[in-house]
């Protein structure tokens, strides 16, 4: 009987049968492949969630800042026989009727959206299109057959058809997919002939602002570190009672709203503001020396810390809670002076929580606009604005998408070199 | 371009779902700014007609721009019948045929018989108009900061910080900005975009805002420069008047708006192309765009009517604002302060803005 019953099944070929005849092999593999699929069908909804509503939008944005197709549609004659010019003198009959035809062909919102393109590469071609639009249409209204002459024409329309500087613009627009949009976002642009020349001087502004934005954020995070360390410190290890109440203080900001505390500090820090006032009364500083905190570069980085330092604190208490303080005791018992043991025994324990805090804080900081548009006045405005501002006002969305890869580049380079410097797998959440 | 095609239809059956469930019961829909300036709208001319037609209008906000409008004609699914445009939107949207073109006979007459070309004190840009209000750029300051001290009378005294000293309340862009330091610098308003049209012009208008530039604080909300001025932050700054207006008018502040070297900016409605209820449209645009209606419109806003003749029922009926005060002295296209304002020029604009912005955005960053 007992023999019976372990007696195991076995196919033809020695394989290892299951109750109901098929190979154990196969049926294992079947119930994990079943488990997977329970897995992957749990977490489908939150996948398909971020790559709908999250990646394929900052995909479909990221294509923008290399895609200049829109205007080879608009004008897909003048650039088929746009090679043909030498660009010397002004071009020949066959390149205004090119023209000539590509804009009358072309619908009141493409000449629209194409002009404004144009305008990007030389100022005026917008005004240009459109009032050639309008003539052409009329043209056409009272002459359905004309054909030509087609430079007289264009050139009695608007003597800028005359002015070869418009005709060389168009060169760096004839390839559907361009690098300008990343050259402006570092001051540079084409010029004739592909050449990649220097934006005038009095237009250079990204250079200044890239080095600036990475300035802001390293002051900020390092500010964060400097304030955040000791209070995450205390908090680990004052008793229950106190740490709490502790607790609250670093969680009430993190509660309020980013607009009010951007107010508060606004109040506080202008130069009719609340410090600035005691700081006369106490004759600190006189009446007419009122210090300068607010709507420049030191408002932009005192309200950003304190905004962020929870972001600082939180990741790094968490690591201090689960560092026993036996350690510091035994170092000391083994006779450390307190001052050695805290920086050899407890600091090293606490990195994994200082990486994440200061990546968190970075990463946050470096992408920041809300803020330094209300407090930044001049000197403390970051990248970020100049994104916002270009998405939604000039709406030059090359440019602002061609930013935002930047931007991620230079995330994804500094997340790198912290992997290759500090370890990722060393960083700790909680 | 197909994935751009679907995103797009994406976002059109989306705005479309939305818009369509509070717009069914409407008869027509109009789409404005909102806030005080809609309300004066719905006071002026909007339930006045109403009541006439006995039709339902259903009032949206936006936030400006073309976009959705372009999105609503291009796909063929118009929910908006009228919109309130600035001076750029209305060229733009009439060259790209988004707009109809509103017939002549809907332009109603004055009463001495002139017509509305004859009546509006700038041209109609084009046939797809017709006429609301001007608001402008300009500066003041608040009265009581500057008691015992002579205050500043005109434009120059905004950039010149020796003898009316006081940060600066400054925008984020240079729209209007430009046009005002070269009136500073003694430039006639109405030559400003000639001199602008010129590289030494240009030149001319950032030489006068380096004076203020150590002395701005930036705004790019409108109503940021009240809080500086009233908090004494700032000394002067430039808004937006019909906020300094409300200010003045409706709470009781205390500013003094200086006209000179302001910036008048044009306000216009329009018709959606492909409009389904188009004749309806045209009506209200006929009635709203009369005389009196918009001479209705300046008892519950400072905004100047386009129409001279509303003007002069306004002169007539003061004090014509609707808690009783004086209108007048809040209105920016008064005939008094006409020859030192500036018309904004949203042609030179479109041509030349991002070189501009550029290098004011260099400028403000140096």
């Amino acid at each position: 009987m007992a023999a019976n019953a372990i007696e195991i099944p076995t196919s033809a070929s020695g394989e290892l049968l299951t109750a109901d005849g098929r190979p154990l092999k196969e049926s294992l593999q079947r119930s994990l492949r079943r488990r997977k699929l329970t897995a992957l069908a749990l977490v489908a909804p939150a996948v398909v969630f971020l790559f709908v509503l999250f990646g394929m939008p900052v995909l479909y944005l990221m294509t923008w800042s290399v895609d200049d197709t829109l205007i080879n549609e608009v004008l897909p004659r003048t650039f088929d026989i746009y090679e043909q010019w030498d660009g010397e003198a002004l071009p020949p009959e066959p390149h205004y009727e090119a023209m000539f035809k590509d804009i009358a062909d072309a619908t009141g919102i493409q000449i629209g959206r194409g002009s404004t393109r144009m305008n990007y590469a030389k100022s005026k071609w917008k005004s240009l299109m459109k009032k050639t639009k309008r003539k052409i249409k009329a043209l056409l209204n009272e002459n359905p057959d004309f054909a030509g002459p087609y430079k007289e024409t264009l050139l009695e329309i608007d003597k800028r058809w005359g002015d070869i500087a418009f005709w060389h613009s168009l060169d760096i627009m004839k390839n559907p997919y361009t690098a300008g949009y990343y050259l402006n976002a570092f001051d540079l642009k084409y010029g004739f002939d592909n050449e990649i020349i220097q934006q005038p001087e009095n237009r250079r502004i990204y250079k200044t602002l890239w080095i600036r934005t990475l300035l802001i954020s390293f002051i900020v995070t390092a500010a964060c570190l400097a304030l955040g360390y000791p209070v995450a410190h205390l908090l680990a290890t004052l008793p229950l009672r106190y740490s709490n109440l502790l607790m609250i203080c670093v969680l009430m900001p993190f509660w309020t709203s980013l607009l009010v505390r951007i107010v508060a500090w606004m109040i506080m820090l202008q130069q009719e503001g609340v410090v600035n006032d005691t700081l006369v009364a106490l004759h600190v500083v006189d009446d007419e020396n009122r210090l300068p905190m607010m709507y420049n570069f030191t408002g932009t980085v005192i309200v950003m810390v304190q905004i962020l330092l929870p972001f600082m604190i939180l990741p790094v208490y968490s690591v201090m809670k689960g560092i026993s303080p036996a350690y510091m005791k035994a170092a000391q018992n083994l006779g450390a002076p307190p001052a050695i043991a805290f920086l050899r025994v407890y600091v090293p324990q606490t990195l994994p929580g200082v990486g994440a805090g200061v990546i968190l804080v970075f990463i946050v900081a470096i992408g920041y606009f809300i803020t330094p548009e209300l407090v930044g006045g001049k000197d403390g405005q970051m990248i970020g604005n100049y994104i916002a501002r270009h998405l939604r006002s000039t709406l030059n969305w090359g440019l602002a998408s061609a930013m935002g890869v930047i931007l991620l580049a230079a995330i994804l380079i500094l997340y790198w070199v912290y992997d290759r410097v500090v370890g990722i797998d060393n960083m700790k959440m909680g | 371009m197909q994935h751009k095609t679907i995103a797009h239809a994406i976002a059109v059956a989306g705005a479309t779902a939305l818009a369509a469930g509070s717009a069914l019961a409407a008869d027509l829909t109009v789409v404005s700014w909102g806030g005080a300036y809609t309300a004066s709208q719905q006071k002026a001319y909007g339930e006045p007609w109403e009541q006439k037609t006995g039709k339902k209008i259903h009032w949206e906000n936006y936030n400006g721009g073309l976009g959705e409008v372009r999105t609503q004609v291009e796909s063929g699914t118009v929910i908006w019948d009228i919109v309130d445009v600035l001076a750029d939107e209305a060229r733009v949207g009439c060259d790209e045929g988004l707009f109809e073109e509103i017939p002549d006979e809907y332009h109603v007459m004055t009463k001495d018989g002139m017509s509305i070309d004859e009546d509006l004190m700038v041209p109609r840009p084009n046939k797809c108009v017709a006429p609301m209000i001007w608001w402008s750029y300009m500066m003041f300051y608040d009265a009581p900061a500057w008691e015992g001290k002579t205050p500043p009378s005109s434009i120059d005294h905004f950039f010149n910080v020796t003898d009316f000293p006081g940060k600066r309340g400054i925008h984020t862009w240079p729209q209007a900005l430009i046009e005002m330091a070269l009136v500073a610098d003694g430039v006639d308003p109405g030559d400003v975009y000639d001199v602008m049209d010129t590289d030494e012009g240009i030149d001319r208008a950032f030489a006068m805002l380096d004076r203020i530039k150590d002395h701005s604080v930036f705004w790019s909300a409108g109503s940021k420069p009240l809080e500086l001025v009233k908090s004494g932050e700032a000394s002067m700054a430039l808004a937006y008047n019909g906020r300094v207006g409300a200010a003045n008018l409706s709470e009781g502040a205390t500013f003094v708006p200086v006209w000179d070297g302001q910036v008048l900016e044009e306000e216009w409605i329009v018709v959606l192309k492909g409009s389904p209820n188009k004749e309806l449209a045209f009506e209200f645009a006929s009635f709203a765009s009369a005389p009196e209606q918009l001479a209705g419109q300046a008892q519950y806003i400072n905004y100047g009517p386009m129409r001279k003749s509303s003007f002069d029922i306004i002169m007539a009926g003061e004090p014509w604002f609707h808690n009783g005060k004086e209108i007048l002295p809040h209105m920016p296209n008064r005939p008094d302060v006409l020859p030192r304002s500036i018309i904004a020029n949203p042609d030179w604009w479109a041509d030349n803005r991002d070189p501009i912005q550029e290098r004011f955005d260099a400028w403000r960053a140096q």
